[in-house]
């Protein structure tokens, strides 16, 4: 990889393995690369302990979603999905343990996956794609068992309330859907430009972040980041944050928000911005936490850039991994 | 006090004022005094002080034994006012008015006498005065005499003749020896005569040698006329001689001359003479090699050390220094001349005319710095046509720029000889950068070409002499035609762009739509500061992608209110090292690749996928193509911009192009991948 591709190079997406060790970063080129967290905090780190220890080439377009059930890391690109397993991976064995692509209709441009979850309830892995479906995939039988059809434009975002057996997506065409996930159909459409207090016209109507817990949804994109209370389908608290948001997740009792802009926001429930984290990227595409090891507990965030900034305490940047 | 009790008197007076008769006889009694008092005075020159003295004592006695007469007298009883206490007591007054009388006249005397000493004194201080003045003269004098004593003659400098000889050889009107025999001043000017007639011979004796010197050397030079005037003659014929050579094809003449004088290059030079002459001979014919510089100056250079060593001109620059060393460093012209010294080159240089295809001459001119021990190169470009209408390809011949990166790193910026180091601390010499202009480039590929070999950090097959040059003169050649024919193709695109025009050949008239609305508006050239100012191109510059060596350029390109601007590095190595390009947008607003999602998608197309922009071998239209592709990104990205309902009036772009989606993807990318058969754009 040369200098002027590592310059145009993109993080879309990361993942924790189960461990919580090792990290998983796609980007643009399609590749998947492997950073130990447990080399690069360690305090006798040096540079090239803030370099994937693996780097491959798992698909051929960007790697837009990663996902990491107990055993396996899950990746899709190019309209497909892969699995990898994580013990392999360790061990930089390279090699698929198998790739499923759902039918899609139009045939003259492979439609993206830009969003997955895990639903633990059936052990499933919902697939928000570009074809304007919600596909779902039976990781025991690795069949997709159903679609859920409704959306206009392509999918951006889904999420998954496994108490309430619910699917919520959210797409280009500005609404967020929730869709009962044993039936598959479509329970409720928040058409979210059309609340006056998030719409942003001079943006767009589409919706790139979605994260629900318990009763409440967040979601943002063209419109202003809102949180929602789900019961009864109204916004309770619009954040003032420039820019359009494309990841945001619940931490504690704050919110925690990034998008265009070189920063993390920290948003509080209420609706103020608390704080707002510099951070090495121009534009973020990613945020994790990682909640699967105590020991490597960090927050890692990916954009515009080939680095990917690691912030061992919440409040501020304290290295970057790098392509 | 005194002036008090004054006061009171004189207050008393003015009450009593009515005119007691006491007062009255007072002032008489006053005045009465005052001419007693003058008469005193005139008394008392007749008064002798030693009477004076006796009075007084016969005074006192009698007024003690009246004292003692007047005790007896009371001790015996007598009567308070009785008649001889009476009459005693008058006697002692009288006394005392004599003794009153005394006394003043002492004080009168005391007086007179302190006047006449100090008259006395006055006169002996003026006196005293009188002597300091004589005294110093008296020196002064002694001086002048002093000063006259040690007077110096010029005379004494001169070396006169010794007496003996002056009487022998001086005729007797100047000698003069009856006033000279008893008289020193008349002899040591009667001598100084005698050596101003001898010293006036000898200046007219000198004249006449420099004439007859003159003289001869008129002659000479005559001769040496008439010997030049026989050379043109000899030359035409030797001129009219070549027709019939180059009859008979046989340039011997030319090729010995050659050989003749490459005797005379230094090994370096004769290294790369003999190589590329084989090259040239071997494999190119058209490359062609000639030796230029002052050939009597060569040969004057070229014969001590022969004498004396085999070949290294190294010691030779050791010896210069060694003597240089031994001469203090004084002035800063010293030091000038010395460093002029150290950077000489030798009085010939190699010119090597490699021909291109389409007429084009790269002349390369090779030299040899004797005392560093490294080769140099200048360049020039001679073209078929008139290249003369491009501005912004200014620096694209330039000499220091066209041979710039020939193999990687290679700037020619540094010496390449680790030694010169040293050599230039000696000298203060602290960059060779600043002689760059006038001796040439140092490049690592010419030292190869000449056959000398520098051990640097990266640990080479070491190969020295003949053996190395000809290893690289086949790969340098190939390599330098390569470089000046796609800097005459840049140079050819740059005019075409300066006119807004984007020239695009027929084989690459599939990578890109059939209509394209936006267009190139400038193409200029911008300094690498002025790159680096740019906000949008900080992180290439961090990257480590805008190098000093590089060539920078800025590109416009609009289409209706919307203003794209490009900021270019072009490397020397293009197109073997693509440019890079960094967007700025100004259309509602500013945005830059940094920034903008889709701008970056742009500069990736434009910069990342240029595989397929590169057009036939060996890719010279890429940085056109590039130019194409940008502006249909351009056209693409205006025209799927989200239209925001709220606001009235019609588009301003129309959507002409075909694309499956506008958005894709997390980022929401537009499509800016070109199809070519069907015509339509879809994502990467």
């Amino acid at each position: 990889m040369g200098p002027v591709e590592l310059l145009h190079m993109s993080v879309f997406s990361q993942s924790f393995s189960p461990c919580g060790r090792f990290l998983a970063a796609g980007n643009n080129y399609g590749e998947i690369a492997l950073f130990s967290l447990s080399a690069a905090l360690s305090p006798d780190a040096t540079a090239l302990s803030q370099k994937p220890i693996l780097t491959f080439t798992a698909h051929e377009g960007p790697v837009f979603s990663l996902v990491s059930t107990d055993c396996q890391l899950l990746s899709a690109g190019n309209g497909e999905v892969s699995a990898w397993s994580w013990s392999e991976l360790i061990k930089k064995n390279v090699k698929a343990l198998w790739t499923k692509k759902p039918k899609y209709r139009s045939s003259l441009e492979i439609p993206e996956i830009n969003s997955m979850k895990l639903q633990s309830r059936d052990n499933s892995l919902v697939i928000g794609a570009g074809d304007n479906n919600v596909h779902i995939l039976d990781l025991e039988h690795g069949v997709f068992k159903s679609v859920l059809q409704g959306h206009s434009d392509y999918i951006h975002c889904v999420s998954v309330r496994e108490r309430e057996a619910e699917i919520l997506s959210g797409g280009e065409d500005g609404a967020v859907r929730i869709w009962d996930s044993r039936t598959g159909q479509s329970v409720h459409c928040i058409e979210v430009y059309k609340y006056e207090t998030c719409a942003r016209p001079q943006y767009g109507k589409w919706i790139s972040c979605l994260t629900t817990d318990s009763d409440w949804m967040l979601c943002g994109g063209g419109p202003s980041l809102s949180l929602w209370h789900l019961r009864s389908l109204s916004p309770t608290s619009v954040f003032p944050l420039s820019g359009c948001q494309r990841y945001s997740v619940f931490h504690q009792d704050m919110i925690l928000a990034v998008g265009e802009g070189p920063f993390v926001s920290h948003c509080l429930l209420g609706g103020d911005v608390k704080a707002q984290i510099p951070c090495s990227l121009q534009s973020v595409n990613t945020l994790q936490l990682n909640s699967n090891s105590t020991e490597h507990q960090v927050l890692t965030v990916g954009g515009s850039s080939k680095h990917i900034d690691v912030f061992t305490n919440l409040s501020y940047r304290a290295f970057s991994l790098s392509f | 006090m005194a002036s008090d009790a004054l006061k009171k008197r004189k207050a008393k007076v003015l009450r009593s004022e009515g005119g007691t008769p006491e007062m009255k006889r007072g002032r008489a009694e006053g005045d009465q005094q005052e001419s007693r008092v003058y008469n005193e005075e005139v008394e008392l020159d007749g008064r002798d002080p030693e009477q004076d003295y006796l009075q007084y004592k016969e005074s006192c006695e009698s007024l003690a034994t009246l004292m003692n007469e007047i005790q007896e007298l009371k001790a015996n009883g007598a009567k308070e006012g009785c008649a001889e206490v009476e009459q005693r007591r008058m006697q002692s007054c009288i006394h005392f008015m004599n003794l009153k009388k005394l006394n003043r006249l002492a004080h009168m005397h005391l007086k007179r006498g302190r006047d006449l000493t100090h008259e006395a004194k006055q006169k002996v201080d003026v006196l005293h005065l009188q002597l300091q003045n004589l005294l110093y003269e008296v020196m002064h004098l002694q001086k002048e005499i002093s000063k006259c004593l040690e007077f110096k003659s010029k005379h004494e400098e001169i070396d006169l003749v010794p007496v003996e000889e002056f009487y022998e050889g001086a005729p007797q009107e100047i000698s003069r020896p009856h006033l000279t025999k008893n008289d020193p001043h008349q002899l040591t000017l009667a001598r100084l005569d005698w050596e101003l007639e001898q010293r006036k011979r000898l200046a007219e004796e000198y004249k006449e040698s420099q004439a007859t010197k003159e003289k001869t050397q008129k002659t000479i030079e005559e001769k040496k006329e008439h010997l030049t005037s026989l050379q043109p003659g000899l030359n035409a014929i030797m001129q009219a001689s070549l027709p019939v050579q180059q009859y008979l094809a046989m340039p011997y003449e030319q090729t010995q001359k050659q050989t003749e004088i490459s005797r005379h290059l230094p090994p370096p030079l004769y290294v790369l003479f003999v190589q590329a002459n084989a090259y040239g001979q071997a494999c190119d014919k058209n490359l062609c090699v000639s030796i230029n510089g002052d050939v009597d100056e060569a040969k004057a250079l070229s014969k001590p050390p022969e004498d004396s060593q085999d070949d290294d001109s190294d010691s030779d620059a050791e010896e210069e220094q060694e003597k240089t060393k031994r001469r203090r460093p004084t002035a800063g012209g010293q030091l000038d001349d010395k460093r002029r010294e150290m950077l000489k080159r030798h009085p010939l240089s190699l010119c090597l005319d490699l021909k291109c295809k389409d007429g084009s001459v790269l002349h390369l001119f090779f030299y040899y710095l004797m005392n560093l021990n490294i080769m140099t190169v200048k360049t020039k470009v001679s073209t078929a046509t008139d290249l003369s209408t491009a501005i912004s390809a200014g620096d694209l011949l330039k000499s220091d720029t066209l041979l710039s990166c020939l193999y990687t790193g290679d700037q020619g910026r540094e010496t390449p000889n680790p030694a010169n180091r040293y050599q230039f601390d000696k000298v203060g010499i602290v960059c060779f950068a600043d002689y760059l202009e006038e001796l040439g480039h140092p490049y690592k590929w010419v030292q190869s070409l000449g056959g000398l070999h520098f051990p640097s950090d990266v640990t080479e097959a070491v190969c020295v002499g003949s053996s190395l040059s000809a290893s690289h003169m086949e790969s340098t050649m190939k390599l330098l035609r390569a470089r000046v024919q796609s800097r005459l193709a840049l140079h050819k695109q740059f005019a075409s762009l300066e006119h807004s025009i984007i020239p695009v050949s027929s084989e690459c008239q599939h990578l890109f739509p059939a209509k394209i609305i936006s267009r190139l508006a400038r193409w200029t050239t911008i300094t690498q500061e002025e790159y680096m100012e740019l906000p949008y191109t900080c992180h290439v510059t961090e990257a480590g992608l805008a190098k000093e060596t590089d060539l920078y350029f800025m590109g416009v390109v609009e289409r209706g209110t919307a203003r794209l601007q490009a900021a270019v590095v072009l490397s020397p190595r293009y197109p073997e090292i693509s440019p890079v390009f960094s967007l700025s947008l100004s259309w509602k607003g500013e945005r830059t690749g940094r920034t903008d999602d889709n701008l970056r998608a742009i500069e990736s197309e434009v910069n990342v996928f240029k595989n397929e922009l590169q057009g036939p071998r060996p890719g010279h239209q890429l940085l056109t193509n590039q130019f194409v592709r940008l502006c249909v990104c351009l056209d693409v990205y205006l025209e799927t911009e989200e239209h925001d309902d709220g606001v009235e009036g019609p588009r301003e772009f129309p959507r002409e192009k075909m694309c499956l989606r506008t958005v894709r993807g997390p980022n929401r990318l537009k499509p800016f991948k070109y199809n070519h058969p069907q015509g339509f754009f879809s994502h990467r």
